[in-house]
């Protein structure tokens, strides 16, 4: 040791221990320690507790059903209906009753608006329903209707992404350890394939669509009415005779398929995930401009769970891809632990709100971790907070505080109205066929119940605490957690600044030195 | 951005203990006076962190929202605590 080094070292004691001997000096250490270790423990304790409450409370009092609740009927969905040129010669009456009571035009018909959906025109003086938005509407829609997917998203099951088809199940069953690395490996490999969120439930008949339903509307049908021009015509009776001809050309079919007749194996668990919708484009609603991001939405819901599906067959076991078609995805959702069911009749996910859109597959795999129903006091506040009810452009939401299990919204009274409804579970019904009605009429995907929503925050911490801080809140201060929302600049719609926001969110993607909202970033997305 | 942020917050939490301990060696105030003093701190810098995520996320409306919800009614509290309890003529 050289005597320079010695003698700094001396230097050193000496003065340390000069701090040390004087009192004051000690007395400022002694406590700078001690709040310093006890904010550092209420941090760590808080943080802590928050992540608890994120993971959700085993929810054990959903479902709650009514004695006669039965499986619902797939054709008796809106997307069915509206799809189905033969429940429309069956059920005219659904039609005339819409159209009477909501439209005051009893020769309204949802059928016949069908094909001009989405094919209108732009309004370059109208934010959000600019040539630009269009544009970005038609891309975002651009894979569903160059593959049979647009069918899916009617419901209509067995297509090229949702197939039923076994051929690729491997012969030899491949054997996980235990059922958490089963878990864990059907999570893993969902979530590489764009999943944000994958809960794995037992395959329940309660929410399975019973019978399943077919419209009979084929890809070449759809690109017969393409070439002919039919999403041009606007005058009605020239579409019914179009509509017409096309029927007597094609002549589809629909089926009702049953579960035990029709569908290829027995499943027994249901694999339920999520993908996400962009944040900015969802807050551009209703416009034509989310219509991009939930266009890539249904993108992704197929590829995801196709090739889960695949996947899980390449691993020896039979599986089928899923996306609006065999099953109520928003109960599934729940089953499988991933959120609440909402007023706006979404699944409310932490972190996400109902920003996202879901998918499943079915499988007969059950070597697995099932998932519960688990509560983050989201349907609680809903009962207060009324957001998305209020956005809503066609009033389609039930505003009645509390769940029920029957809808109760405008002329629900009306002998067959809640035709649509799955009644006798106990939840926030809405009228679908208002909010298809609106969808036909703005050329839109509307989203403004999404959009608005409390819970539809960016993914930053301060939103997480409120998440996590959700359930131990009183439910009196919800309406004013529900106000505070809108006041801080969240969730307004109809809003042109939200529409030239989206357009600049691409500045800086050239680094994005946050990688915000990239796939592929390091940790959890 | 919001690791920065992070960083910069632990160092503002620790800057603000230190001033609080150097603070109850130097003055002597009633035990409320210090449960204001210190929650007038918490709310302040729960407030800069608030705001400044909100910023980060292209949010300003809830920035200064933050700012005048959170820090204001902080700083305020700090403000008459100091004003009414520190002992006249203090030399920190
Ligand atoms: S999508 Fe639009 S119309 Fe439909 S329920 Fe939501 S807000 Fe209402
Ligand atoms: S806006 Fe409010 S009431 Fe509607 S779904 Fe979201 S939290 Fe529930």
């Amino acid at each position: 040791m050289t005597n320079s080094k010695i003698v700094a070292d001396d230097n050193a004691n000496v003065h340390s221990e000069g701090l040390l001997d004087n009192p004051e000096r000690r007395k400022l250490f002694k406590r700078a320690a001690i709040g310093g270790g006890v904010v550092l423990a209420s941090g760590l304790g808080a943080f802590g507790v928050g992540r608890a409450s994120i993971e959700g409370k085993i929810d054990k009092s959903w479902p709650d059903l009514a004695d006669d609740f039965k499986p619902f009927p797939q054709r008796d969905t809106m997307w069915s209906y509206a799809g189905s040129p033969h429940l429309m010669m069956r059920h005219p009456e659904r039609n005339e009753q819409f159209g009477r009571l909501v439209k005051n035009d009893s020769r309204y018909n949802f059928q016949l608006q069908v094909p001009r959906y989405e094919h209108k025109g732009w309004d370059n003086s109208r934010p959000g329903f600019t040539q630009l938005d269009t544009a970005l509407q038609h891309a975002g829609w651009c894979p569903p209707h160059k593959w049979d997917l647009r069918l899916g998203a009617m419901g209509i099951p067995d297509t090229q992404w949702f197939s039923w088809d076994q051929s690729g199940v491997d012969h030899e069953q491949y054997q996980f350890g235990t059922k958490l690395e089963a878990s864990n490996a059907i999570r893993s490999a969902a979530r590489l394939f764009g999943a944000v969120r994958c809960g794995i439930a037992k395959r329940d008949k309660r929410w399975d669509y019973d019978p399943i339903y077919n419209a009979g509307a084929t890809v070449e049908m759809m690109e017969g009415a393409e070439r002919m021009g039919v999403s041009k015509i606007t005058d009605p009776q020239e579409m019914a005779k179009a509509m017409q001809g096309m029927m007597e050309h094609f002549k589809p079919e629909d089926r009702e398929l049953s579960w035990e007749k029709d569908f290829p194996f027995e499943p027994k668990t249901v694999i339920v995930m999520a993908v996400p919708m962009d944040y900015d484009n969802m807050a551009t609603a209703p416009s034509r401009t989310c219509a991009g991001t939930v266009g890539d939405g249904y993108t992704k819901m197929a590829t995801l769970a196709s090739q889960m599906a695949q996947f899980i067959q390449g691993l020896g076991y039979h599986a089928v891809a899923s996306g609006n078609d065999l099953g109520n995805s928003v109960a599934y959702g729940i089953a499988a632990g991933l959120g609440e069911g909402a007023r706006n009749a979404q699944l409310i996910v932490p972190g996400y709100g109902p920003r996202i859109r879901l998918c499943k597959v079915y499988t007969d795999f059950d070597f697995v971790e099932h998932d519960k129903a688990r509560s983050w006091g989201i349907t609680e506040f809903c009962k207060t907070c009324k957001k998305c009810a209020d956005a809503c452009p066609s009033k389609a939401l039930d505003t009645r505080e509390d769940t029920n299990y029957t809808f109760g919204g405008e002329h629900a009274e009306q002998p067959g109205y809640t035709w649509n409804n799955h009644e006798g579970i106990k939840k926030f019904h809405s009228d679908s066929k208002r909010c298809f009605d609106y969808w036909l009429e703005s050329d839109t995907d509307c989203g403004a119940c999404i959009a608005s929503c409390t819970f539809n925050e960016p993914d930053y911490w301060h939103h997480w605490m409120i998440v996590a801080a959700n359930p131990f809140v009183p439910s009196a201060l919800h309406g004013a957690m529900s106000e505070m929302h809108p006041a801080f600049g969240y969730g307004s719609t109809e809003n042109p600044a939200k529409v030239a926001k989206f357009w600049n969110t691409g500045e800086g993607m050239r680094v994005n030195p946050t990688n915000r909202n990239v796939f592929g970033a390091v940790g959890r997305s | 951005m919001e690791l920065l942020e992070f960083f910069i917050m632990g160092i503002l939490f620790t800057l603000g203990v230190q001033a609080f301990a150097y603070l109850s060696i130097k003055v002597k105030m009633p035990w409320y006076a210090w449960a204001g003093l210190i929650t007038g701190g918490l709310t302040l810098l729960f407030g800069i962190g608030w705001a400044g995520s909100s910023f980060i996320e292209n949010v300003p409306q809830s920035g200064s929202l933050g700012l005048t919800v959170f820090c204001l009614p902080g700083l305020l509290l700090m403000a008459f605590i100091i004003r009414k309890y520190l002992p006249k003529g203090t030399r920190l």
